[in-house]
């Protein structure tokens, strides 16, 4: 129903940042980022007249753009060249200051910890932070709300053995 | 999990809260993709939006005079305040650029009145948070920060009524003002850069350097890094260790700050909280969009300099506007809960408000504005939060 529906714009300006964070959390570079936002909301852009808000909420419904966006990103990029950036993406590096100061802001540093998650942890981490809430994140990740809770608690561990592991 | 762990995932939670929230896409990002989705819509559709934005503008015209009318007495009232404030009256005739020194970085100038002035980004929205807790470094803010629907009342004590503020604006700095602060403290610009975000490098450091940030409301800010190789002793304590580090690089600020430090895993931040002078004598924390107090962080780990992050010094003209009674401020205040029918809704009383400070990012001009901060905590599911409302303090 359209009475239900805000304006795309509202949409643009609350969820741009939310969703360029997400799947910055997911992609090594914010080039990479920046292209997938970039289509996320093309694409949202082009299907909001097929949207409906009694089925879902706004938020869902662009982090399930979002969340495809970025898994065809992978496929079209490929698994090893994924591996590949992984494994090169290094902690903040000295050589860019400019990108230092405002990764130092962006928090960087701990989002490439959660970027080298496995898949699913990752999604847990990036969906739950980026404001949706375990029953949204369970309905996005094909699981239920308390699986999807168990699943964020063991990416959270996870991701605490892996900042302690670069720290040692 | 013992207590320790479980403070250790709270405290990564609410690293993962900042972290999410504060990545932004670079500025200009917003625009230029709304711009390109824009181009691919239909023609008539376009016409339509640019006519209706003709009639809104042309409704806005009315409010022209009115403007003219409070410009006038904002002038007034600044010359009266910046004479007994101590505020330099810098030359009016000379550009910023020219007058950049290393000595008079930070300095303030009189230019009159800046019209009318967007509004801080503090007081339009709060970014959601999910557990929402706020940064561990945050000053004076004991419970987990609340951004989700509340109902609201006040009951606590009006601040004593101030007829007028300054107003602080700064100019965007360009890539030669950045190429200038950084000579100011010894680094040059790194071979191959150009432009802002620039890059520099000095003896035994580091400096990146940002322009303004809108996305999360960040004005122009520095980060300097040292060399591990040849890193100082710690000093005895983790804010004298601060000070002679900021000192070192003549990055010691020019405003007045208090200090104060926080701990988050093994890093200790001394954070230099940034306060803008008020008529009559006192003083108002700088905020940021949530209410929290910031400046300078400087983050030591085994009490030595990781990195230091801080507002680049900028010229601060200064204009003084009337602003809102206690009263009015409250109203505001309290306006912000349209929820006061929902059930599963939290009711907070406010019991506290300060006049702060909040940045207000608008293009080529950015501001340092007045705004009140009301604070109250309750508690929720066994977590305690607090509350927080920030109204701008200059009228209408």
């Amino acid at each position: 129903m359209l009475a239900d529906r805000p304006p795309f714009e509202d949409l643009y300006r609350d969820f741009l940042g939310r969703i360029y964070a997400y799947v910055r959390a997911q992609v090594t570079s914010s080039a990479d980022a920046e292209d997938i936002t970039a289509q996320v909301f093309m694409n949202a852009y082009q299907a909001y007249g097929r949207f409906e808000a009694r089925n879902t909420t706004p938020a869902a419904w662009l982090f399930r753009i979002a969340r495809n966006a970025t898994l065809d990103h992978f496929r079209a990029h490929g698994r090893r060249e994924r591996l590949r950036r992984t494994i090169e993406h290094q902690p903040v590096s000295e050589h860019d200051p400019a990108g230092m100061a405002e990764e130092r802001i962006q928090y960087r540093a701990l989002l490439a910890h959660v970027a080298r998650l496995p898949e699913r942890q990752r999604d847990a981490i990036s969906l739950r932070h980026s404001g949706l809430s375990f029953e949204e994140v369970g309905v996005l990740m094909s699981c239920t709300e308390d699986a999807a809770k168990m699943l964020y608690h063991r990416a959270l561990k996870a991701l605490r053995e892996s900042a302690r592991a670069e720290m040692a | 999990m013992n207590d320790d762990e479980d403070l250790e995932l709270q405290a990564l939670q609410r690293r993962l809260d900042d972290a999410f929230q504060s990545t932004r896409p670079r500025t200009g990002f917003e625009d230029e993709l709304w711009s390109k989705m824009q181009a691919r819509r239909p023609v008539w559709v376009r016409v339509g939006d640019f006519l209706s934005g003709l009639f809104g503008t042309i409704r806005e015209v009315p409010a022209v005079p009115a403007a003219a009318v409070a410009v006038v007495l904002v002038v007034a009232l600044g010359i009266g305040i910046i004479a007994r404030s101590g505020i330099h009256v810098g030359g009016g005739g000379s550009s910023p650029s020219s007058e950049f020194t290393s000595t008079s970085l930070g300095a303030s100038r009189n230019q009159g009145t800046f019209g009318r002035l967007p509004v801080p980004a503090a007081a339009t929205s709060v970014p959601p948070k999910v557990a929402n807790p706020s940064s561990d470094v945050a000053a004076g803010s004991p419970a987990n920060s609340y951004a989700g629907p509340v109902n609201l009342a006040w009951a606590g004590q009006l601040p004593a009524n101030l007829a007028n503020a300054p107003v602080y604006r700064y100019t965007e700095p360009s890539a030669a003002d950045a190429d200038q602060f950084a000579s100011s403290i010894g680094a040059s610009r790194q071979a191959g850069t150009a432009g802002l975000p620039g890059s520099y490098a000095g003896s035994g450091f580091v400096l990146g350097v940002t322009g303004s940030i809108s996305a999360f409301a960040r004005e122009p800010s520095y980060a300097i890094t040292p060399d591990r190789s040849t890193l100082p002793p710690p000093g005895p304590t983790p804010v004298a260790t601060a000070d002679a580090y900021l000192a070192a690089h003549s990055l010691v600020p020019a405003w007045p700050y208090t200090v104060t430090t926080a701990n988050a895993a093994d890093v200790v931040r001394v954070l230099y909280l940034r306060q803008f002078d008020l008529p009559g004598g006192g003083r108002a924390y700088l905020v940021d969009r949530t209410g929290e107090r910031y400046g300078i962080e400087v983050d030591l780990r085994n009490g030595q300099p990781l990195q230091a992050l801080g507002p680049m010094p900028l010229y601060l003209d200064v204009a003084v506007y009337p602003i809102i009674s206690g009263d009015q401020a409250v109203r505001s205040a309290l306006a912000t809960s349209p929820n006061r029918s929902a059930s599963n809704v939290p009711t907070v009383q406010l019991t506290n408000v300060d006049l702060a400070y909040a940045l207000a990012i608008a293009g080529d001009h950015s501001f340092y504005e007045p705004v009140f901060v009301f604070s109250g905590t309750f508690t929720q599911n066994g977590v305690a939060y607090v509350k927080r409302v920030i109204v701008p303090a200059v009228g209408p």
